[in-house]
């Protein structure tokens, strides 16, 4: 069985593109064929993100409009088995795509691969509105700020109104210490205001950075807390159960401070 | 921040507090706000029903959303120049 996930946030900037990146390669390493389709059409990034930028031949607007077949346009990752992507056109504008259009792209490529992931426009316009319409359901990025909570809600609140079922949150650039000073809104503070069920939390984290530069997913980097965090999340996305999140806390006293120093604490992880 | 003392004596509130309350605030907000052109429809048809009992003074009248701390209220003031259904009769 096939399914078509839309990432999405509302607000522009929380990592929407980086999220779509890395679940793809995360579930294509536990043996899942991937599609990542960039309906960003005219601001295309989802290439670089996954470093294939230079193998870009055709896009999904030719595929639309009917220059070009659907297997021409998709680009093979060469570091895993079961990771295509379907990049968007960079030199036309998001009106160049209907809903109409997206569905049948989408129930195209659902026959071919295991999961659809759509890396959707910040917005609610058009290019919005062309991300959901093939999507079976929806995964929405939030910062813990005002404003990304703000727009997610919103986002919330359209995905509901198409019709779609309640959507899973990830929570993005988690930084314990602000958390711990009680200077950022913590899990349950997100959870309490957005009311939908998490499926993932992500520490802010220099390699998304580094990983963005090389055009190398954190999900790739067997040591990177990032990429274990999207590690996780694609497991839950499977369906599994019960996957602890990454440790996203301090050490709550001295000695396991002192053990973590010394290097025998392991990796602490917070149930729930 | 949090300075030395705070941290001895135990620190005030984090901003986190803050971001939260103001969102609580924000969503209700966002979430009953109505289109300049709703308000409009809105405003239109609460006058057509009060027009068949009353004759107002459609210049004076002001209906708005008000924006409170944690609710939005619908308020209106209608000045009204004659009753036009006498009491106990049913409108047509």
């Amino acid at each position: 069985m096939s399914e078509c996930i839309v990432i999405t946030s509302g607000k522009g900037g929380v990592g929407k593109t980086t999220t779509t990146a890395n679940l793809g390669v995360a579930l294509a390493r536990l043996g899942k064929k991937v599609v990542v389709v960039d309906a960003d059409i005219g601001l295309r990034n989802l290439d670089v993100i996954l470093g294939l930028e230079n193998r870009i031949v055709y896009d999904l607007v030719h595929v639309i409009e009917g220059e070009c077949r659907l297997r021409q346009a998709l680009i093979k990752d060469k570091r895993t088995e079961n990771l295509f992507l379907l990049p968007a056109a960079q030199t036309r504008d998001k009106n160049a795509v209907g809903p109409e259009q997206m569905k049948k792209l989408v129930a195209d490529l659902k026959v071919d691969f295991d999961y659809v992931l759509i890396d959707c426009p910040a917005g609610i316009e058009q290019g919005f509105k062309n991300s959901i319409a093939g999507a079976d359901r929806a995964i929405v990025v939030v910062t813990p700020e005002v404003s990304s909570v703000r727009d997610a809600d919103r986002i919330i609140g359209l995905v509901e109104a198409a019709e779609l079922p309640e959507p899973h949150l990830v929570i993005n650039r988690f930084r314990a210490k602000m958390v711990k000073a009680g200077e950022m809104m913590n899990k349950d503070d997100v959870l309490e205001i957005l009311a939908i069920p998490l499926v993932g939390m992500v520490p802010d984290s220099e390699d998304v950075i580094v990983s963005a530069n090389r055009g190398s997913p954190a999900a790739f980097d067997d040591k990177s807390i990032v990429g274990e965090a999207y590690r996780r999340i694609a497991r839950r996305v499977t369906g599994e159960q019960n996957v602890p999140f990454v440790a996203t806390e301090e050490p709550e006293n001295w000695w396991g401070a002192m053990k973590r120093w010394m290097g025998l604490g392991e990796a602490r992880e917070v149930a729930g | 921040m949090t300075s030395f003392f705070d941290k001895l004596f135990g620190a005030p509130r984090g901003s986190k507090d803050e971001a939260k309350a103001r969102l609580k605030v924000l969503l209700v907000h966002d979430q009953v706000d109505l289109t300049p052109s709703q308000m409009d429809a809105m405003r239109a048809e609460i006058l057509e029903v009060i027009a068949r009992y009353a004759e107002v003074d459609r210049e004076k009248v002001d209906i708005r959303l008000e924006k409170a701390a944690d609710q939005v209220r619908l308020t209106s003031s209608v000045p009204v120049r004659r009753v036009t259904q006498r009491v106990g009769s049913v409108p047509a």
